[in-house]
């Protein structure tokens, strides 16, 4: 790699960014013009806000309260404490109607009583959605808690009771051994984050998609190409050119902020006595950090944003494929927030996710150069990887010159549409970063709401996203999925194939427990939620339902795309990584990357998906009986569970496995391509 | 010198509805030939024209020879002065100044800075590439608009433009992709004039073009391309005495007509 040709051609990048009004916007105005309003805005309102309310009047009304002049005596006692105004409607009979008052608001709130065994019990009557309503009624709360402390007071003077020992036999007080360094930081630990993370990738989106696709779109990528220069070399130079923009973009965001928090810190203490004290300068090595973070986060986010864009033809399309990214950006960039989740071994290694975390820590005063080094270290290596991935693509010359297959259909009107297209690789990457974003956030809370239910619909919500994607694009629902009738022959071929794939998993398992040994136990959760199920339930929750939605997704939609677009193995390959991926769980990973891919051959060799839901449901209901008559399995078939098996045995079972496996898809192939020969024959196609 | 030994470029096309019907076949792609075994050779000093219909595969032939695509198959041979072949993919680059109606320029620049920019990147020192630029912008008469941004000028400055970038690092061998298309005649006229030009002063110069006059006035040799394959490789001259005809229109007719009787021969 010449440096003088990188230096060149950073030059020109920087230069060509510069000169492009969206990107000045982005980077300049918003931080530096937008964010100062917002916050001058807001802070004028709540000001506003707050003084009008300070200075309102309450009505209050009493409907049928007998002792009314002895309460608004008491009220008008307590009420001078408060900093609110109270005006106290006695009952008349004339307009005695107080739901239209209420509705009126000629009184705020009111209050009814009722009498039952010498207890009084008072009503306060209000509209929460009305700001003075809630208010009054609020207040109306505190003042007759302070009634009920005076009446209670006054009883057991009336009975000569000591009031101590009777209302207050224990007291407690808080003692905050926080520092007010420790108590701000926790505060800036929780936006910081979030607040660099959006705004490094606001700064690094624009350039990327302008250097990408926009030098397709203004046509420059082949006179690009006519450079003497390498692919390495052009890369490094945009990757760095977005780097540095996208790093400006967040040190002025920063700044900006931090400008803004100053401004609001000095006028809330010039104002009042109890400002908190606390010393700035102890801030600085996690300002320091943070910086740094910055930096290599800048980084990561340009790479991720190219790689993206690259594939897009213009910038419209390029900023369709941005917004899932910026989703998922977003999201992960709450991490920090969350309770309970620290940086580790494994969430060093999740992008975005120890970003966010890291910086929490950082102004928790957590400082673990060992974890510090490891996240800087994993972001620049994502980067590099994708620096390399890119150059690789630059090589590709259906993506430079073809009219990309990428389209997402999705963005077209649907009456504009083609009857019985197929989707693009964009439309698969759009759904599946959908179903992602809906099994990360909804799946779980489905489940923990509602059990094995929850799992019913988590799957039926993947079906449907899966089928409604399919009818909107008018896609060709018969190649796409292969719902075609079954060869009943082919149903039974698949068990064959499921019996081999199982021995493989219980192989590959075998092999990863002795790396992760601790992974067995994660199952308990989910084993704690069968206890109790009838076993129908579990297996139309557990085996049924993710058989047929799963395979819909990820042998018909997603696999039924990629076979058109890429080669047979790489289209298996892709659906096996996809399928594993979604699993969400690095020990499965394997184990169900690989059924994954034998389902996605299956669909391919037995032209049914129905097969594929064969395959999937056994599979899954080997796994539901297994938990659920555990205990009678270990006694009667012990092979299943043992913690060790020896190498010898190990390499038996692959054997059998990849037999089992080859010997299904040879019957599959024997019978299954007669049958289609027949049928085309039959139908003329 | 550059010269083509069997260049190839093979493309999956996508294969429509109706074709599928007609065919029963259930692929849905299939590969074809854009350029099929093309062997052509330009010495300096010489203009090659390269004539054809749209989609003959010219844009593909000349993007392979400018070292844009690779070759499926077959090699370019693009050779200094003494006679050496440069292999390096980076140094054959600089060898070639190639210009097409998809290499756009960066609307952001002013085509001095663009000039500037491109020196750097070519590795000429400031001074040279200095010396260079203000020489590029005498002879292109770009003096008026040499400061303005690119996006503000005209299609025939623009184009004048485009010629210059090819000019900076003095290539030996210019590869022009239809470059008078959707030209005034006075733009155009300038552009071919430039060739001569270039030619004389002993440059190498393969360009294609879809009108017939222009290729017959310019070029010293013309390689016909029909349906990826060449279909004749002559002197102008040469070529009408052999089809018995006045202009290359009919030339090119005749060859055509020639051609798919011999495949049509083949195929029985």
């Amino acid at each position: 790699m010449n440096k003088e040709i990188v230096k060149a051609l950073y030059k020109k990048e920087i230069t060509d960014i510069l000169r492009d009004k969206k990107t000045i916007l982005m980077m300049i105005v918003v931080p530096l013009v937008l964010y100062p309003l917002i916050f001058l805005g807001s802070f004028l309102l709540a000001s506003s806000m707050a003084t009008a309310s300070t200075h309102n009047t309450y009505r209050i009304g009493f409907d049928n309260i007998e002792n009314s002049a002895e309460l608004s005596a008491f009220f008008n006692r307590v009420g001078a404490e408060y900093e609110y105004d109270f005006a106290y409607i006695t009952p008349d009979l004339e307009n005695s109607d107080w739901e239209t008052a209420l509705a009126e608001e000629t009184v705020h709130a009111y209050l009814s009583a009722t009498e039952e065994d010498g207890v009084v019990h008072y009503e306060i009557v209000y509209i929460s959605s009305v700001a003075d309503s809630a208010t009054a009624a609020s207040m109306l709360e505190d003042m007759l808690k302070e009634y009920r402390e005076e009446l209670r007071k006054n009883n057991l003077a009336a009975n000569d009771l000591d009031e101590n020992i009777f209302l207050y036999p224990i007291t407690y007080e808080y003692e905050d051994r926080a520092s007010n360094e420790e108590t701000v930081g926790s505060l800036f630990g929780a936006i910081l984050p979030f607040l660099l993370i959006s705004s490094v990738l606001m700064g690094a989106m624009y350039p990327a998609i302008d250097i990408t696709a926009g030098e397709k779109e203004r046509g420059t990528l082949e006179t690009l190409l006519t450079l003497p220069v390498k692919n390495m070399e052009l890369i490094t130079a945009k990757f760095l050119a977005t780097s540095t923009i996208a790093t400006a973009a967040a040190f002025l965001n920063v700044l900006s902020m931090g400008a803004m928090g100053a401004f609001f810190y000095g006028s809330i203490t010039a104002g009042s006595e109890t400002a908190v004290e606390f010393n700035v300068w102890s801030y600085l090595p996690a300002v320091g950090i943070m910086l740094l973070c910055a930096i290599v986060f800048a980084m990561f986010s340009s790479a991720v944003c190219l790689c993206v864009c690259i594939f897009a033809k213009s910038f419209k399309e390029a900023q369709n494929y941005t917004t899932p990214i910026m989703l998922v950006f977003m999201f992960a960039g709450m991490a920090g927030m969350i309770p309970g989740v620290a940086l580790n071994e494994v969430t060093a290694f999740i992008p975005v996710v120890n970003i966010s975390i890291l910086i929490t820590n950082l102004f928790q005063f957590k400082f673990e150069t060992g974890m510090i080094s490891l996240v800087l270290f994993t972001n620049i290596a994502y980067s590099i990887l994708a620096v390399w991935f890119m150059t690789k693509i630059f090589d590709c010359e259906d993506i430079l010159f073809g009219d990309g297959s990428m389209n997402i259909r999705l963005i077209e009107k649907r009456s504009d549409m083609k009857e019985k297209q197929l989707p693009g690789i964009g439309d698969v990457l759009l759904l599946f970063s959908v179903l992602l974003l809906v099994l990360l956030m909804l799946g779980s809370v489905l489940i923990l709401k509602w059990g094995l239910w929850g799992l019913v619909a988590e799957q039926a919500i993947i079906l449907f996203c899966t089928l409604f994607y399919a009818w909107y694009i008018k896609a060709d629902f018969k190649r796409l999925f292969q719902a075609h009738r079954v060869n009943v022959l082919h149903l039974l071929f698949a068990v064959i194939v499921w019996a081999g794939t199982y021995l493989l998993m219980m192989v590959l398992s075998a092999i990863l427990a002795t790396f992760f040994p601790e992974s067995a136990e994660a199952a308990d959760s989910i084993s704690a939620m069968l206890e109790n199920a009838p076993i129908w339930l579990i297996v139309f929750a557990m085996a049924f339902m993710p058989a047929l939605c799963e395979e819909f997704a990820f042998r018909g939609f997603l696999f039924g795309t990629l076979k058109e677009k890429y080669r047979i193995p790489v289209a298996i390959l892709w659906t096996g990584i996809i399928f594993g991926l979604f699993h969400m769980n690095l020990i499965k990973f394997f184990a169900v990357g690989l059924l994954g891919a034998v389902l996605a051959y299956t669909a391919y060799r037995s032209k049914s998906i129905w097969t594929c839901v064969m395959i999937h449901f056994v599979n899954n209901l080997s796994a539901c009986l297994l938990t659920v008559y555990g205990s009678w399995f270990e006694n009667h078939l012990p092979v299943l569970f043992s913690e060790q098996i020896g190498v010898a045995a190990l390499l038996g079972l692959l054997l059998a496995g990849i037999l089992l496996i080859l010997f299904g898809f040879f019957l599959m192939k024997k019978v299954g391509g007669e049958k289609t020969a027949e049928r085309e024959a039959k139908t003329g196609i | 010198m550059i010269k083509s030994e069997g260049l190839s470029k093979i493309f999956v096309k996508k294969i429509s509805e109706e074709e599928k019907k007609k065919e029963k076949k259930k692929r849905t792609s299939r590969e074809f030939y854009a350029v099929n075994h093309v062997d052509l050779q330009a010495n300096s000093g010489e203009i090659l024209g390269i004539l054809g219909p749209n989609g003959a595969g010219k844009t593909t032939l000349l993007r392979m020879m400018g070292n844009l695509m690779q070759p499926t198959e077959g090699n370019v041979i693009i050779t200094d002065q003494d006679g050496t072949a440069v292999l390096d993919m980076v140094e054959r680059k600089k060898r070639v100044g190639y210009l097409s109606g998809n290499t756009k320029l960066y609307h952001r620049f002013s085509v001095r800075e663009m000039l500037f920019m491109l020196g750097e990147i070519y590795g000429l020192t400031k001074e040279e590439t200095s010396n260079r630029a203000e020489e590029i912008i005498r002879i292109l008469s770009m003096e008026e608009f040499a400061d303005n941004r690119i996006e503000v000028l005209s299609t025939g400055q623009t184009q004048r433009a485009n010629i210059a970038r090819c000019l900076i690092h003095e290539p030996e061998i210019y590869i022009f992709d239809e470059p008078t298309l959707g030209l005034d005649i006075i733009s155009s006229d300038a552009i071919l004039q430039f060739m001569k030009q270039e030619k004389e002063r002993g440059k190498t110069i393969l360009y294609s073009t879809h009108y017939m006059e222009e290729a017959q006035y310019l070029c010293d040799r013309i390689v016909m391309l029909y349906e990826g394959s060449v279909i004749a490789d002559d002197t102008p001259k040469h070529l009408m005495e052999q089809t018995g005809t006045d202009n290359l229109r009919d030339t090119f007719h005749v060859l055509v007509a020639s051609k798919t009787k011999e495949e049509e021969a083949a195929h029985e």
